[in-house]
């Protein structure tokens, strides 16, 4: 008795996995209800938010009113100026410093000889399981020369305190100060995303270099690093969209208001402060207002990460 | 965004249990988290009184207006809620959420005008029950002064005397800062102003009649120039939260801050206080300004209830026992003696005997708020000139007033 094979479609070509069919789209559906639901659908709401005045229930269409606002109005365009500013400044600490420690670390790290490499490895990454809250809290407690002064001293690194006024509290250094803690906390992330890049690298090809006589820079500037430039790309990108949404190191060193007089205010405090919270000391937030902040960032973001893309991950 | 989406969720979280209410029990919205304790005591002895159960549901300060927002306009508001003074105030009830309060008797009665004026619309009407205010205060360390023979100053020029003696003995005087971005405005500046300015004379500023760089306000800022020196030399990354360290650490022998930080800053000091003192030729002024009131929803469910529990607020026996379970550093607002005996209440209304009490002068032109913390701020810093900053604050209220 031979049986006859039970005719499985989906295995035995019929109509729905032909190639170039729609049904992979069956595996997307959960995910993809998930981001209309939870992030385009909030997204394009808050693009809606934008053209409307007032709170829920007294609210009213507007127009571009926020955003002529927001460019024209003397005190909001003079604040959204100073905050892009800032968070470029603040962009070029972590882009610059953090990424390039990463990279370096990072080569370190996957070096042959290298020993106790989890142990470093650990010692990097661990900043970032830390709340930001809690190490702007001490970083702040640390460079207020009020509490710090004396016990620097003691140990002979009184250098380290700056001028009575603290690092925070001079407009000069605050916002390179916050910076640097931010990328003190956050190297370890790139550094984690390199040492993965570098290790996929197939040792055949570094040994191949290493027996046609390049020295160890030629082997790292031209076959390592051009072969992790997709993962390079991907860093910038999410260091780019990291900063520009950052708000909590600023929250916990130097309250929302970007203390001192607005030096360290970044778009993310801008908005919290008028979309959110409201502007103290009245405390009625504008939703459109905040909008229009986030929606022109979200337009800035798109400029900045799509040539990003284009150029790095093209290839693939 | 995501982080947003995030707390928008869990305020969501929050606001379900009103839907979950036995029924006949109201609730109460609060901006006021720490107070749970004090609160329910009173709302307990009001139970047992009427019998009608109140439930406090307390949101983070930062979140309140926002979430209240949201609730009534979903129809799920508290039937009772914490109110903000002026416009925060005024805003929801001129959106016709709020009970108006002008027929709830007692409320005309027992307030005084300049308590209610925190509490009225731009129509007139009064959308809370007037709660307590809140002043503000030098407090000291009375070791500190002992120790160095110093007397609670009654002048202000007594005051820079005793600041000059504690800073020859080394000791920094005053442990307040510039970090906060705010305290030296509410809690500093607008604590010297009533000894310079009366309630009427700040009304002729608000509506342009006077010029804010006339020589009232300049004498008000070079006095203030003239605390500069006295600030811990670390001013710029001292704010609120760390003068109070700094003074209940005894790194400084006093801090100028509001009432309610009254526990705060007595947390293991022998702590007194005094109002900020008037130069001699002054009449002493108190800064005393409304901070909050209750209101009801005008769209609860038990609208009776609501108008009960505001009328008892408004008598002063409701407010006695108020008086006697809110914390320390926030004043009655009633026209009757309710602080408790020998309380830090009654301690408090004691220094605003026979003075000219007025709420904080910037509050009708938050136009100017940011414009007088960055000027004092700048003379803080030694950048800028009391002569400067009064002219550039006259034309910021002069450039909001053609507007």
């Amino acid at each position: 008795m031979t049986m006859k094979p039970k005719r499985i479609p989906a295995l035995q070509g019929g109509k729905s996995i032909k190639p170039g069919g729609i049904y992979w789209m069956r595996y997307v559906i959960p995910a993809m209800l998930f981001y209309v639901v939870f992030m385009a659908y909030p997204m394009l709401d808050s693009i809606r938010l934008s053209l409307y005045e007032g709170t829920a229930g007294a609210r009213e269409f507007v127009g571009l009113a926020n955003y002529t606002r927001l460019f024209t109005d003397e005190v909001v365009s003079k604040r959204f100026w100073n905050a892009f500013g800032n968070n470029w400044i603040f962009f070029a600490y972590h882009m610059l410093l953090q990424n390039a420690l990463g990279i370096l670390f990072a080569a370190i790290l996957t070096n042959k000889t290298m020993k106790g490499r989890q142990f470093y490895q650990t010692l990097i990454f661990i900043p970032c399981t830390v709340a930001v809250l809690v190490t702007g809290y001490l970083f702040k407690i640390m460079m207020n020369p009020q509490w710090s002064k004396a016990p620097l001293e003691s140990v002979g690194l009184g250098f380290l305190v700056h001028s009575p006024q603290g690092w925070l509290g001079d407009h000069g250094t605050a916002l390179s100060a916050v910076s640097l803690v931010s990328v003190w906390q956050w190297v370890g992330i790139p550094t984690m995303m390199f040492v993965a890049a570098f290790q996929s690298i197939d040792d055949d090809l570094i040994e191949a270099a290493s027996i046609e006589g390049a020295n160890p820079w030629q082997q790292f500037t031209r076959i390592r690093i051009p072969l992790i430039i997709p993962v390079i790309g991907m860093v910038a990108i999410l260091t780019f969209v990291a900063n520009f949404n950052a708000f909590d190191v600023i929250f916990a060193m130097e309250t929302p208001e970007g203390a001192p007089d607005y030096a360290t205010d970044l778009i993310g405090t801008l908005f919290y402060r008028y979309g959110v919270a409201g502007q103290h000391p009245v405390g009625i937030p504008e939703p459109g207002l905040g909008s229009a902040i986030s929606t022109t960032i979200f337009a800035m973001l798109l400029c900045g990460v799509i040539p990003v893309l284009v150029k790095t991950q093209g290839k693939e | 965004m995501k982080k947003l989406l995030a707390i928008v969720l869990a305020l969501m979280m929050l606001a379900l249990p009103t839907l979950v209410l036995a029924d006949g029990e109201l609730t109460l919205g609060s901006w006021r988290t720490e107070d749970g304790e004090a609160v329910g005591a009173l709302l307990a002895k009001y139970e047992e009184l009427t019998g009608v159960k109140i439930v406090y549901q307390p949101t983070v300060s930062t979140q309140y207006n926002a979430t209240l927002r949201q609730q009534l306009d979903g129809g799920i508001g508290p039937d009772l809620f914490y109110s903000r003074t002026y416009s925060g105030g005024a805003e929801l009830c001129e959106n016709g959420f709020n009970v108006i309060c002008d027929e709830i008797p007692g409320v005309k009665e027992n307030f005084t005008a300049t308590a209610l004026e925190g509490f009225t619309d731009k129509d007139g009407h009064i959308f809370a029950v007037p709660f307590a205010a809140v002043s503000h205060f030098v407090y000291y360390n009375k070791t500190i002064f002992a120790d160095n023979g110093i007397e609670v100053p009654a002048t202000f020029e007594d005051f820079l005397a005793a600041c000059e003696k504690l800073k020859a003995a080394g000791i920094t005087p005053l442990a307040n800062g510039i970090a906060g971005n705010w305290d030296i405005l509410e809690c500093v500046l607008c604590s010297m102003v009533p000894n310079y300015i009366t309630a009427e004379e700040r009304v002729a500023y608000e509506t342009g009649e006077k010029k804010l760089n006339d020589e009232v306000w300049l004498r008000i800022f070079e006095d203030f120039a003239k605390l500069v020196p006295y600030l811990p030399e670390t001013y710029a990354s001292i704010d609120e939260e760390q003068a109070d360290m700094m003074f209940t650490l005894g790194q400084a022998a006093m801090v100028i801050d509001g009432s309610w930080s009254y526990s705060a800053v007595s947390d293991g000091v022998d702590a007194g206080f005094f109002s900020f003192p008037a130069p001699e030729g002054y009449a002493a002024g108190f800064s005393l300004h409304p901070d909050f009131g209750i209101a009801g929803n005008a769209a609860s469910a038990h609208p009776e209830e609501v108008k009960a529990f505001l009328t008892w607020l408004a008598s002063p026996e409701g407010a006695k026992i108020a008086a006697e379970v809110i914390p320390a550093g926030f004043l009655p607002l009633i026209n009757a003696d309710v602080a408790p005996e020998g309380s830090i209440i009654s301690e408090m209304n004691a220094a605003a005997e026979g003075k000219n009490a007025d709420r904080r002068f910037v509050w009708n032109m938050l136009a100017l708020y940011d414009t007088y913390v960055s000027e004092l701020n700048a003379i803080v810093r030694g950048e800028q000139t009391p002569a400067g900053a009064v002219d550039v604050i006259n034309a910021a209220w002069e450039a909001e007033l053609a507007k």
